[in-house]
């Protein structure tokens, strides 16, 4: 056969590097992928930080480059929590801030003037593409087969599950969270399999820095010891695993330590106890394993029994005797709710009125991972075929991430790189089987087949490959429009439900144009220049974090929901009658009141459909005042009409959601879009507030807390007396109401 | 329990009996013939214990816990009752305070039901003395509605709040000796069962195709929503209000238990499609069989596949792609 060029290029030494250069373009080309199939918002809208909590990112990423890192460790937020105030430096996870700051001043250095806002909105695009690359590295660990890495690559790439956290504007710590945790699991496969020191060191290191960035490192914390834990169950200790293991516990839990809100968690919260309890197993089985070198079979037997008969039994009564006095700290709320699936709708309201804490119901998995989902089962099966460290390690990770994304949407998130892995570890055993020109098992792909007594059911007749073409072109066309399909839909759901800021709405007009709806900055906005600097601003939690970030001023209850009781008081503001929240709004200084309506526009994410939750979290302060009872019609039903209960009709919420609302109507024809419901003619009364804002969309409404009545009356009869009302007779018997202020 | 009932006649000729007597006995002879356990009241009696006036708290619950009424909530709820009573009536309480706990069941107090025009059940009345020390001015009885299971400490700490400041004795839970004993037996005869099996059992813990289909089970349930029916306790199936049977529940956030198992099917056969394609056709020395395989099997795929596809149509609306032939 002649030396055709191509074959010059692709065999031999010149192939090699052929393909490597392939590899990288091809590598390339997917982060490239990953990045610009995450630009949609950034296109549609502008670069602009989306949602809740990145808006505090923002803000914190700005004062660390503003005041430098050692000030910004030691941050008292005197402008969040008033009148608490919080202590951010020690409760944040600074991974994520420190890592632009250091992006910044790097091109700061290179002479490159970047604002920081646009570091931040491309941060989380630029790690996806980092992320696709450490998936290559840690499915190639996994497989012999070259493609597995690559699809593996490609499919975290644009898979819809971690581009729902990672989108451009999405500046939250899982934006640097999954590439951390993909990679970390990497450099454990790497170090396990060599049972070097360095890879078990480097493991540390990047465990610290995912401590550093997210509070989902517990996840690594509990999976590398559950790994070793199955692998000495199945009998396969080694000094590969005591090596790799025991260099990675000492150097992570110190460099875990290192971040003050973690601090001494470690080695006290339950959460951590696992890789406590693994460090010390694995010191007691190398141990024996030491010892069986020396002593005949028998004797060892008997030391081996007693040894762990005493071990467990001091390990016991430890825990149970540092758990009852309290040195080690009980299982943390919103890990306990992971287990206990009714624990935190019970317990812990705050958890439950989260939605990123409901469970999932299937179309979440099949709309985030859409055909991964069910090569996933496949490519764990797969992983049983050989069985070596590595696979295991897929195998527990699959079926805890699995339960932990049922249990909690957000955990979705987790999942999804092992299904990738899973699904490309599946994928590519068919396309090495099926595409391949010549008849025969593929070569490459030749696994070394486990002479162990027992395969798999489905491995015991040798690979004979496949014959026929007619059978190569059926699977291989069907899978490459699976894959086109893949991509069309991971399109459509990054483009359709991803890609929204939900500070900025897109709605379309009759015509098909876009209409943006940017009622949110249109407020905060105009806080920002029409209030002193210093005034207070009461909303619900949900907008803390956007107050503090885009009006800059004070709030008194934002997303880190660190303070119940706080949270609670504002929560009984907002649900009590204006004469019991007034004296509350006096004393915490407020302002300003916001609130958030969509009854003109149909915006279904308002207050009145979240007050539920604050009236429960109120109730569950104040059990006494407020009752969740009192705002459900004798029927049992929610409603905002002529038929809402008194309750509901008095709530500051109520009022001030529908203050004025029916003058936009005619004739008593004011209709609630997002309850469709009718409401009644006469809208609700103020006195003790005045409305000072309402945006173009009604979306926003901000009241002005009014000052105490110069003439010492209340604000109900100043109102009435304003309105022309005479002053009742009844009223005067009881005497004034005496209005405390303090 | 025998005890109370026989106690519930001559309860309820109580009232007549102590007419002339002070408040002061009432409250003793209603505490002598309950010692630990709620007392038990119809509706004479509930009516005298509830007379003005009064020189005691006492908590009434009203419920229904026989099985025809199919109160499942009372009846759970019960025993949790009885452990208040107890933990009051053992614990030391303070001198002037003076609580009764009792219990009206329906089938004796249908009239009270009736006065107090209650809908469901169980109820929960506190009235406060009249007279005393700890007398309030409005003598109206405090109510708790049970909005769902509730544990005794929960309850209790309602009760507490609601009466005068003080030392109140714990909530104490007898400790269920019966349940350690059995557990430790258990326990125990699981641990010699594996020794004197193990021979067999061995093989069957490290059979590599077991583990593979209980990990395989176990993710097929998380991933088809299986967590969510257990959280959220949804139905199985629903009408689809023409008389048939509606499989798939509208919305996206919302499911069913028979299409959760529907979608744990489709997943289960489009992964063992998979794995026939990857690992068993391979395999299949004849050309003839093997071909034929890899259509059967390719079209049990795409055929699957289309129907998954159909059918997260239905759940989201707006959903552009699809696969012939559904």
């Amino acid at each position: 056969m002649a030396e055709s060029p191509l074959n010059v290029l692709l065999k031999g030494n010149t192939g090699r590097n052929t393909r490597g250069l392939l590899r990288i373009i091809i590598l390339g080309t997917i982060a490239a992928a990953a990045v610009s199939s995450r630009l949609f918002s950034v296109i549609r809208f502008e670069s602009i930080i989306h949602e809740f909590d990145p808006w505090f990112n923002f803000r914190a990423t700005k004062y660390l480059v503003q005041h430098g890192f050692y000030s910004f460790w030691d941050w008292f937020d005197d402008r969040t929590w008033h009148p608490l105030g919080r202590v951010t430096g020690g409760t944040l996870y600074p991974g994520l801030m420190v890592t632009s700051g250091v992006i910044y001043h790097i091109l700061r250095f290179l002479t490159i003037p970047v604002d920081i806002r646009n570091i931040c909105v491309l941060l989380a695009p630029g790690f996806s593409g980092l992320t696709a690359l450490a998936m290559y590295f840690l499915t190639c660990e996994m497989s012999t087969s070259p493609s597995a890495g690559l699809l593996a690559a490609a499919f975290m790439g644009i898979v819809p599950g971690y581009i729902s956290r990672s989108v451009a504007g999405s500046y939250d710590n899982e934006a640097i969270a999954i590439f951390l945790l993909v990679f970390t699991f990497f450099l454990w496969i790497k170090a396990v399999k060599n049972g070097s020191i360095m890879w078990g060191a480097l493991t540390a290191l990047f465990y610290g820095y995912m401590v550093s960035a997210w509070g989902g490192y517990v996840f690594i914390t509990n999976l590398i010891p559950l790994h070793v834990f199955v692998l000495l169950c199945m009998g396969r200790y080694s000094s590969r695993i005591y090596i790799s293991y025991t260099t990675w516990y000492a150097l992570g839990t110190l460099a875990s330590m290192q971040i003050p809100f973690v601090g001494f968690l470690p080695i006290r919260n339950s959460d951590h106890m696992s890789a406590l309890g693994i460090f010390g197993l694995l010191q007691l089985v190398a141990f024996a394993d030491f010892v069986r070198g020396f002593i005949p079979g028998k004797h060892f037997q008997r030391l081996l029994t007693t040894m762990i008969i005493v071990v467990f039994g001091a390990a016991f009564v430890g825990l149970v005797v540092l758990t009852v006095s309290g040195v080690i700290a009980p299982w943390s709320g919103r890990f306990y709710s992971l287990w206990d699936t009714g624990y935190a709708k019970i317990h812990i309201p705050i958890i439950a009125s989260v939605s990123e804490h409901q469970p999932t119901a299937w179309p979440a998995f099949f709309f985030d991972l859409n055909f991964l989902i069910w090569l996933f089962p496949a490519g764990v099966y797969m992983c049983f075929r050989d069985l070596k460290d590595e696979h295991v390690f897929v195998i527990i990770y699959s079926v805890l991430a699995s339960y932990f994304a049922g249990v909690m949407v957000r955990l979705m998130l987790t999942l999804t790189p092992i299904v990738c892995v899973a699904a490309a570890l599946a994928l590519s055993t068919i396309l090495d089987t099926y595409v391949l020109a010549t008849p025969g098992p593929n070569p490459k792909a030749k696994v070394v087949e486990d002479t162990s007594s027992e395969p798999l059911r489905s491995a015991r007749k040798p690979d004979v490959g496949i014959t026929s073409y007619l059978s190569k072109l059926v699977v291989t066309s069907s899978v490459v429009i699976y894959l086109l399909l893949f991509v069309a839909h991971c399109t459509w759901v990054t483009s359709n439900a991803y890609s929204s800021p939900s500070v900025v709405l897109a709605s379309r007009m009759p015509d098909g144009s876009q209409h943006i709806i940017d009622d949110y900055r249109e407020a905060y906005y105009w806080l920002r220049q029409n209030t002193p600097h210093n005034a207070k601003v009461m909303s619900w939690w949900d907008y803390g974090y956007q107050i503090g970030g885009m009006a800059d001023r004070p709030t008194l209850v934002d997303n880190n929901t660190w303070n119940n009781t706080h949270i609670a008081t504002v929560g009984k503001a907002m649900s009590s009658r204006e004469e019991v929240s007034y004296p509350i709004l006096r004393q915490h200084d407020v302002d300003y009141v916001l609130v958030v309506f969509g009854g003109l526009l149909g915006y279904s994410g308002d207050d009145i459909n979240k007050f539920l939750w604050m009236v429960r979290i109120a109730e569950g302060i104040w059990p006494d005042e407020v009752k969740e009872r009192d705002f459900f019609t004798a029927r049992g039903e929610y409603r905002v009409d002529d038929q809402a209960t008194p309750t509901m009709r008095n709530s500051l919420m109520y009022k001030m959601s529908y203050y004025n609302y029916h003058t936009m109507f005619q004739g008593g024809q004011a209709v609630d879009r997002v309850r469709g419901a009718k409401l009644p003619a006469e809208g609700p009364q103020l006195s003790t507030l005045e409305e000072a804002f309402t945006s173009e969309n009604w979306i926003i409404r901000i009241y002005k807390v009014k000052d105490l009545d110069n003439l010492n009356r209340d604000h109900g009869n100043a109102v009435a007396f304003d309105r022309g009302h005479k002053r009742k007779r009844a009223t005067k018997k009881k005497g004034p109401r005496v209005l405390r202020t303090e | 329990m025998k005890l109370l009932n026989f106690l519930v006649p001559f309860l309820a000729i109580l009232p007549h009996g102590l007419c002339g007597n002070s408040n002061t006995d009432k409250y003793d002879n209603y505490r002598s013939h309950s010692r630990s356990t709620p007392i038990t009241l119809d509706d004479s009696s509930y009516a005298d214990i509830t007379s003005k006036p009064r020189d005691y708290h006492v908590a009434v619950l009203l419920t229904a816990t026989e099985a025809r009424f199919g109160c499942i909530l009372c009846r759970e709820f019960q025993p949790e009752w009885e452990l208040i009573a107890r933990s009051w009536n053992k614990g030391s309480t303070p001198g002037d305070l003076r609580m009764l706990y009792a219990t009206l069941e329906f089938t004796n107090g249908k009239e009270v039901f009736q006065k107090l025009m209650l809908q469901t059940a169980p109820v929960l009345l506190v009235f406060p003395p009249t007279v005393g020390p700890h007398a309030k001015v409005d003598d109206a009885p405090l109510r708790f509605d049970f909005s769902g299971p509730i544990s005794a400490d929960q309850l209790y700490t309602w009760i507490i709040r609601h009466l005068p400041e003080g030392p109140k004795p714990p909530i104490i839970r007898p400790i269920n000796y019966m349940r350690i004993v059995s557990g430790v037996t258990i326990f125990m005869g699981v641990v010699t069962l594996f020794t004197v099996l193990s021979p067999y059992v061995f093989p069957i813990v490290q059979n590599r195709n077991i583990w593979a289909a209980i990990s395989l089970i176990a993710i097929l349930l998380f991933i088809s929503g299986h967590m969510f029916n257990h959280i959220r306790k949804v139905p199985y199936v629903a009408g689809d209000g023409r008389g048939g049977i509606s499989y798939f529940a509208g919305g996206f956030s919302n499911q069913f238990g028979m299409e959760t198992q529907i979608i744990a099917a489709i997943y289960a056969v489009l992964s063992f499609a998979t794995i026939a394609l990857a690992m068993k056709v391979p395999r299949i020395a004849d050309n003839k069989r093997q071909q034929v395989a890899v259509i059967v099997w390719g079209s049990v795929l795409l055929g699957m596949y289309s129907f998954l596809l159909s059918v997260f149509k239905v759940k989201n609306g707006g959903y552009p792609f699809f696969l012939p032939p559904f």
